[in-house]
C-alpha cells in the first residue's frame, strides 16, 4: 500500500489506477475512496507550502546590511550572535523587520563565538559570530581557533573599520589585510570589494564552511559597503551549498573489507565524523560484524555507547599502545577520528595494517602508514564496507568473530567492574573534595540524557556512559583555546532546550570566558554550570615539572604559574554578578544538597553554578604555596 | 644431696628452661617476621614491577619521581588514575602504593639535578 501510495502522490499511477491497485489488494471501493481523499487534502497542503516557499534566486535592492540580512536568512540563520558594533548601524536597521533573524547580544567576543560554535555543535545547523572591526575580532580569534582545530563550520564576520576611499591610513582600529590576520584559521577568508558582493561573499563564506571537511570561514568588508545601497541576488542555501557527500572509492572498499575479515585482532578507532554524519549506528554494526574491539583518540564527543560490549575504553595518552587491552592487534581501522598527534610516536604503529576512513582527507598519511585510504562521507563508507563485509562473510569469519566478541566482552566487563572501585579511594570522603568525587557525584545526578560540557582539563571524566545514541553526551574543549566552556554550554541549550545541560569547568577555565553566564540569565538558558575550584591550573603545573623533573622549581618549591589562590578567587560571587545564582560547597554532602537546589532552579528556566573547593593533588604542593614576591606597596616612594 | 647443690642444680635447670624457651620463643618470633619481611618484600617487588608495566603505558617516571609521601596518598593518587583509563585491581594499587611507599616515602632523599 506505501508503494501504491507513493506512485500515486508523485503522479506515477492515475486515480483510476490507483482506486484498481488498491482493490486488488482486498480493500473495499469505499476504504479505497477514504485513502484517496485523504492523498489529495494531504497533496493540496504540500502545493500550498511549496507555491509559499521563497524563490530560489531573488533579485533584492537595499542597503548593503539588508542584503546581508537577506542573505543570511536564505542561508538557513536563525540566530546571529554578535557584540556591539556601530559600524554595523545598517544591518541592525534591516533586522527590525526581520523577525526570522535572532540577535544574541553577548559581552564579550569571545565566549560569544564559543556560545555560536556550541550552538553549531549541537544543532548542526549555520549561525553566525561578528565582532566590531578588528578589535572585536582580536578577542573572537581564540574561538575561531578552537572552531579550526575542532573542524566546526562558523561562519565569521567584522568590518573593517576605515571606509573604502579612506583605507590606508594607519586610521582608528585599523590595521592591514585584516582578513589575512585569520588565514591560517579559516577555510576561506576574503574582503568584499563593493556592497554589491557582500551577498555573493556571504554565500562562499557559508558554503566553504559547510563542506565537508567542516572549518570556520571569515568575510570582511569596508563598513562604508554596509551603508551603501545596492542591489544584488539573493540565493537560497539549497541552490550553493550542496552539502557534498563523498563515497569511498569501491576497489578501495573491497579492499579494506578483505583485509577485515583476514585479520586475527583487527581494533576499531571512531572518532567526530561519525557524530557529524550521524552514523554511530552504522559504527555498531561493523563492529558487531567483527566481534572488534573499539577505542576513541581526543575528540569532542563520544562516538561510540560507551557500555557496550566492545568498548574498551579511550587511549588514555591518545596512542593504540596506551590501552590496556588488546595488545596484540593486527589491523586498526580509522572510523573519522583526527587522529591528532602530540608525541613522536605514530598512534598506529607501521608494524600495524592500518585502514583509514574519514572526509578529512588532508590529514590522512601525515604520520601513520596507511595500508587502505576511504576518502569520504562516514556513513556512506560505513555503508558500503559494511556490505563488502558481509559479502566476504562464511560459516568460518562468523565464528572467529563470535570468539573474539566473547573475549573482548570478558576483558570489557572486568574493567567496568574495576572502574567502580574508585570510590574505594581513601580520600573519597575528604573536604575539599577531591576532583573523582565530584565527577561521580555529577555522573549520579546527570539525567539519563544529559548533555555534558566538559572544559577542566585536569578533571578526567569517569562513570557517565556517554551514550551518543539518545544517551548522556559529552561535548568536550578539543580545540584547547580556554574559556570555551561556559559560551559553548550556552549555544548547546539553545540548540537542546530539552536536554538537560552541566557545564563542568575548571576554575582556570572559567576564567578565561564566564560571560556567558549572563546570556544563560538573560535568555533563561538553564544550565547547571559545576566549577572544579582547586585555585590553580593544575594541569600544567603537573606537566611543567614533568618536563624539567628534579629540577630547580622542585628543589626550592618556586612553581610560578601554577597556583591561582592567595587571594581566592569566588566563583559564585562572579556568577552573581552575571545575575546567576550561586553557591560554594566544601564536602560531599553539601555538594549532594547544592545539585538538588540546582535541578529545582533550572526547572524554573534558572540556570545555577556551584563552586566546588577541589583539593590541589600532584608534586609539590602546599596549603600555602610560594607566589612571586612581587608587591605594589613597598615600591611607594611618595608618602601620603 | 645436699640440700644447697639440689637448690642450685633446680635453679640451674629453671635458668635453662627459661633459656630454652625463650630461644625458642625467640626462634618463632623470628621466623614470623622474617616471613612477614619476605612477604611485604614480595609485595613491594611486585608492585614495583606492576608499576614498570602498567605505568609506563602512558607515563616515564618523571610524572612521579619527584613526589614524596606515605602509603596512603601513593594509593589516592593511583586511585585518581583510574577515572583517566587505568584498568587496575585495589590489590594492584596496594602493592605498588607499598613499593612507592617504600623508595618514595617522605623519608626518603631527593635528587635534584638542576638544569
Amino acid at each position: 500500500m506505501r508503494d501504491l501510495v507513493g506512485q500515486y502522490l508523485s503522479k506515477s499511477i492515475s486515480r483510476r489506477g490507483f482506486l484498481d491497485n488498491m482493490k486488488a489488494t482486498g480493500i473495499t471501493v469505499a476504504a479505497a475512496q477514504g485513502v484517496l481523499s485523504s492523498l489529495n487534502a494531504s497533496a493540496q497542503v504540500t502545493k500550498s507550502v511549496e507555491s509559499s516557499a521563497p524563490p530560489v534566486v531573488k533579485t533584492f535592492q537595499g542597503t548593503g546590511g539588508a542584503c546581508f540580512a537577506e542573505q543570511l536568512m536564505a542561508c538557513g540563520v536563525k540566530y546571529i550572535f554578535g557584540n556591539s558594533a556601530s559600524e554595523d548601524a545598517q544591518f541592525y536597521e534591516a533586522l527590525v523587520d526581520r523577525p526570522q533573524l535572532n540577535y544574541i547580544l553577548t559581552p564579550h567576543e569571545g565566549p560569544g563565538a564559543a556560545m555560536a560554535a556550541g550552538y553549531i555543535k549541537a544543532s548542526q545547523t549555520p549561525t553566525i559570530v561578528m565582532q566590531a572591526g578588528a578589535v572585536g575580532l582580536m578577542n573572537a580569534m581564540g574561538q575561531v581557533f578552537n572552531a579550526y582545530k575542532e573542524q566546526t563550520p562558523l561562519v565569521v564576520y567584522s568590518y573593517r573599520t576605515d571606509q573604502s576611499k579612506r583605507a590606508g591610513r594607519d586610521g582608528f582600529e585599523e590595521i592591514a589585510n585584516q582578513e589575512q590576520v585569520l588565514q591560517p584559521l579559516t577555510k576561506y577568508t576574503w574582503m568584499a570589494r563593493g556592497s554589491s558582493m557582500i551577498a555573493e561573499t556571504t554565500r562562499h563564506a557559508f558554503k566553504s564552511a559547510w563542506t565537508p571537511p567542516f572549518g570556520p570561514s571569515y568575510m570582511t568588508w569596508h563598513s562604508d559597503y554596509t551603508q551603501e545601497r545596492t542591489r544584488t541576488e539573493i540565493i537560497q542555501q539549497s541552490h550553493f551549498d550542496t552539502r557534498m557527500r563523498v563515497r569511498p572509492n569501491p576497489t578501495e572498499i573491497e579492499a579494506a573489507a578483505k583485509l577485515l575479515v583476514d585479520a586475527k585482532m583487527p581494533i576499531m578507532i571512531v572518532g567526530d565524523e561519525i557524530y557529524k554524519a550521524r552514523a554511530v549506528g552504522k559504527a555498531v554494526k561493523l563492529a558487531e560484524m567483527l566481534g572488534m574491539p573499539v577505542t576513541q583518540m581526543r575528540q569532542i564527543w563520544a562516538n561510540f555507547p560507551e557500555a557496550h560490549p566492545l568498548w574498551v575504553g579511550n587511549a588514555p595518552s591518545g596512542t593504540l599502545s596506551s590501552i590496556t587491552w588488546p595488545k596484540q592487534y593486527d589491523l586498526a581501522i580509522n572510523i573519522g577520528n583526527k587522529m591528532q598527534h602530540n608525541g613522536l610516536a605514530p598512534i598506529v604503529p607501521h608494524s600495524v595494517k592500518f585502514i583509514d576512513m574519514r572526509i578529512d582527507y588532508q590529514n590522512m598519511g601525515k604520520v601513520m602508514t596507511t595500508d587502505v585510504p576511504l576518502v569520504g562521507d562516514v556513513a556512506l563508507g560505513l555503508d558500503d564496507l559494511i556490505a563488502a563485509v558481509e559479502q566476504l562473510l562464511n560459516d568460518r569469519i562468523r565464528a572467529e568473530a563470535a570468539m573474539r566478541a566473547i573475549e573482548v566482552r570478558k576483558y570489557t566487563e572486568q574493567a567496568r567492574l574495576l572502574l567502580k572501585g574508585i570510590v574505594n579511594n581513601p580520600e573519597w570522603n575528604n573536604s575539599p573534595l577531591i576532583a573523582d568525587r565530584v565527577t561521580w557525584e555529577v555522573a549520579q545526578f546527570a539525567d539519563p540524557d544529559a548533555i555534558i560540557v566538559h572544559e577542566a582539563g585536569s578533571v578526567a571524566m569517569h562513570s557517565f556512559d556517554f551514550n551518543p545514541v539518545g544517551g548522556r553526551e559529552l561535548f568536550f574543549y578539543y580545540g584547547g583555546h580556554l574559556g570555551s566552556g561556559v559560551g559553548t554550554s550556552a549555544g548547546v541549550k539553545l540548540a537542546r532546550p530539552d536536554q538537560q545541560v552541566i557545564c563542568l569547568v575548571g576554575d582556570g577555565s572559567f576564567l578565561f570566558g564566564p560571560h556567558a553566564l549572563w546570556n544563560m540569565a538573560r535568555l533563561e538558558l538553564p544550565v547547571i554550570t559545576i566549577v572544579y575550584n582547586n585555585h590553580a591550573y593544575a594541569g600544567p603545573h603537573t606537566r611543567t615539572i614533568a618536563n624539567v623533573p628534579s629540577g630547580r622549581m622542585v628543589e626550592t618549591g618556586h612553581y610560578m604559574g601554577s597556583y591561582l589562590g592567595n587571594p581566592d578567587m569566588n566563583m559564585a560571587s562572579i556568577a552573581n554578578g552575571f545575575g546567576v545564582q550561586a553557591e560554594v560547597v566544601r564536602d560531599p554532602l553539601q555538594l549532594k544538597k547544592a545539585l538538588a537546589k540546582a535541578k529545582a532552579q533550572t526547572l524554573e528556566g534558572k540556570p545555577y553554578l556551584i563552586d566546588v573547593q577541589v583539593a590541589r593533588r600532584g608534586i609539590g604542593w602546599t596549603d600555602t604555596p610560594w607566589i612571586p614576591p612581587v608587591k605594589g606597596r613597598p615600591m611607594k616612594q611618595k608618602k601620603a | 644431696m645436699p640440700m644447697n647443690t639440689f637448690f642450685n642444680l633446680r635453679v640451674l635447670g629453671i635458668v635453662l628452661s627459661s633459656f630454652l624457651f625463650c630461644f625458642c620463643v625467640r626462634a618463632q618470633t623470628s621466623v614470623a617476621t622474617q616471613a612477614a619481611i619476605d612477604s611485604q618484600s614480595g609485595e613491594i617487588q611486585q608492585g614495583k614491577s606492576l608499576l614498570q608495566s602498567k605505568c609506563a603505558q602512558c607515563h616515564t617516571d618523571s610524572i612521579w619521581r619527584d613526589q614524596r609521601q606515605d602509603a596512603r596518598a601513593w594509593e589516592a593518587t593511583l586511585y585518581r588514575m583510574m577515572g583517566r583509563g587505568a584498568v587496575w585491581s585495589g590489590s594492584d594499587i596496594h602493592a605498588m602504593a607499598s613499593y612507592l611507599a617504600t623508595d618514595f616515602g617522605p623519608q626518603s632523599p631527593r635528587v635534584f639535578t638542576p638544569q
